[in-house]
């Protein structure tokens, strides 16, 4: 599975575009978070491997802007592993290691639009980065 | 010593161990530290002061502060206070002191600023008083919003649930009795040698709710045991690291220092009713809570600590690595601990409103009735909110008088078209304020008030707050 951060503008929140393109291309797309409002939105989807380049090219066509989302960043200096966290995170990406270090495993963590662990930190060690257009693309993040 | 009096008994572990170090790294709010500043040329009575923006207080005379863990910077809010600048200067940062003074012919000066590191303090002791909790409770969020507590993000109807202390690492449960920890014993303090100076305020050690007052030199500290903290929507405290070495002095304390988590018993306690007590949901072991998920109601919640096991152990590691190599002795307490004081709730003698004192009988009406008929009761009843409800008297929406409103300027006539279903509630047993907070917060002007079966008992509105406070 990949997954792609799906970001709507304001004249594209009114049009069912994912909803369009799982129709069309038959595609079972996970969303995993989804923020949206009259002004705008964000969706983070996990797509299957063998169809990414065909969704990405679907939402492209329809002007929709399309990434692969960054996650957030933990500072280990920061971190004095209390746990706190580990009970607010909706997809299991944050758990205790055998010598009770706090471990984030940065392929379940949904990132940014997520953030539900960000301001219960008591030790500030964790920053949510937020998206931007010019980040890798998912046909260069796939050459890696 | 657990595992060795789980396997060889009692009396075997007795003779084998001589000591057993205990530790906890948490969450310490009522923590800080006294510094005395030396004199300024001209000097200065400081009246007030500010390190690095945090206030400070002048407990002494002309030139002693206190910086409380808890006390926040006046721009970056729970981001810094009290615990951070404690950390910054134990990490041997420079700081930054203003202050200010009215003037006396002894003190003539009126402002001051300077930079500070730990180096120029005359004295920097860490002065907690009181730390160490024994045990404490497992929080939870019954309501339907977020909350943000001294116990952090507590999200709503159950969803998560946060704890705090080391359990069976506890120094306190691991000498229950105080028969060898007491005033003068010699401890581990933030990375440094302390002391245990007497009981800590709300000791109550009858119901397993002891705690510690504890005094060390700061400037021997390392901020790897000693770091200050954000709770967001609470405030800033500090994670203090105390370890205390306990001897084992007879068999009784060889089965006291066994103890495990499992028979450490705590409460679930529902922090988002706003009240001294506050309703509880049964009681869990540090077992379960270090488990990962307890169940409250017969529901599965995930918890997870605010303490540092990962530090705590480090703590007790650290202190036995000193014994080991003779850098550390162990004392005898030149007084013991009280063992019978209780933690009593504050005497008032001014008493503050509640919702079940200003509310009043809702109008309601049921979904299936036409807004004219509303927009009727709206006039003869006099009122602005009329309450949807089901034939049992449940919560199922709200309506205005401005929907009503709305609905003939926008020719609407079915009920479902206007009505509110997020419905923004009150209880009972609310103090009056902190309804009155959440009407602000949603800018709106009435709150049905609810059981917990969400049967509607009454409403409160802007208007009962206002009248009560113009009486």
């Amino acid at each position: 599975m990949a997954r792609i951060l799906v970001r709507f503008n304001e004249d594209q929140v009114s049009e069912p575009i994912a909803s369009q393109i799982i129709i069309e291309y038959k595609v079972p797309l996970a969303i995993l978070s989804a923020h949206i409002n009259s002004k705008g939105g964000e969706i983070i989807a996990e797509v299957p491997d063998d169809i990414l380049e065909t969704v990405v090219k679907a939402f492209r066509g329809r002007g929709v802007s399309i990434t692969v989302p960054k996650l957030i960043e933990v500072n280990s200096d920061k971190c004095f592993s209390c746990g706190s966290c580990i009970a607010l995170c909706p997809v299991d990406a944050i758990s205790l290691a055998a010598d009770c270090s706090v471990q984030f495993d940065k392929e379940k963590c949904v990132g940014s639009t997520c953030s539900i662990c960000v301001d219960a930190c008591p030790a500030r060690a964790i920053k949510s980065i937020k998206p931007n257009n010019n980040e890798a693309s998912v046909n260069r993040e796939k050459k890696r | 010593m657990k595992k060795l009096v789980e396997s060889s008994g009692v009396e075997v572990a007795f003779k084998e161990v001589d000591v057993v170090t205990t530790g906890t790294f948490g969450a310490m709010c009522s923590s800080g530290a006294i510094v005395n500043l030396g004199h300024s040329d001209p000097p200065i009575k400081i009246d007030q002061a500010w390190m690095n923006d945090v206030e400070v207080c002048h407990p002494g005379a002309a030139v002693d502060l206190f910086i409380g863990a808890t006390n926040m910077s006046q721009k970056h809010q729970c981001e810094y206070g009290g615990g951070h600048v404690i950390q910054d200067l134990v990490a041997g940062e420079e700081v930054e002191l203003r202050a200010t003074a009215y003037g006396t012919d002894c003190y003539p000066r009126t402002s001051l600023k300077t930079i500070l590191t730990k180096n120029d303090l005359n004295q920097f002791y860490l002065l907690n008083f009181r730390n160490c909790y024994q045990r404490y409770n497992c929080a939870v969020n019954s309501s339907d919003e977020i909350i943000y507590t001294y116990m952090s993000k507590l999200l709503p109807r159950f969803r998560n649930a946060t704890f705090s202390g080391a359990g069976e690492l506890n120094p306190l449960m691991n000498d229950p009795d105080y028969e060898t920890l007491g005033m003068g014993t010699r401890i581990f303090l933030g990375g440094a040698q302390g002391y245990i100076i007497g009981e800590g305020t709300q000791h109550s050690p009858k119901n397993l709710n002891g705690t510690l007052m504890v005094k060390g030199d700061a400037k021997k500290m390392s901020p790897e045991f000693l770091q200050g903290a954000s709770f967001t929507g609470y405030g800033t405290s500090m994670y203090v690291g105390v370890g205390v070495p306990i001897p084992i002095l007879n068999e009784g304390l060889a089965k006291k220092t066994a103890i495990r988590d499992s028979a450490i018993l705590t409460d679930i306690v529902d922090y988002s009713v706003p009240r001294r007590d506050r309703p509880k949901f049964g009681q869990v072991t540090y077992k379960d809570l270090k488990s990962g998920s307890i169940s409250v109601n017969g529901k599965k919640v995930r918890v997870s600590s605010l303490s540092s096991l990962k530090v705590a152990k480090k703590v007790c590691q650290t202190l036995k690595s000193w014994i080991d190599e003779g850098s550390f002795f162990l004392t005898t307490p030149i007084e013991r601990l009280p063992t019978e004081t209780v933690f009593r709730p504050m005497r008032q003698t001014e008493e503050i409103p509640f919702v079940v004192s200003v509310m009043h009988p809702a109008v309601t009406c049921t979904e299936d009735e036409e807004i004219s008929a509303i927009a009727k009761r709206i006039v003869t009843k006099s009122v602005n909110h009329i309450v949807v409800v089901d034939e049992t008297c449940k919560l199922l929406g709200i309506v205005t008088s401005w929907d009503v409103t709305r609905a003939m300027a926008e020719e609407k006539t079915a009920l479902a078209d206007i009505e509110t279903h997020k419905v923004v509630t009150a209880k009972t047993d609310e103090p009056l304020e902190v309804a009155s907070k959440r009407m602000a917060q949603h800018n709106i002007s009435a709150l049905p008030v609810i059981n917990i079966e969400r049967k509607v008992l009454g409403i409160v509105t802007a208007e009962d707050v206002s009248k009560l406070l113009g009486r």
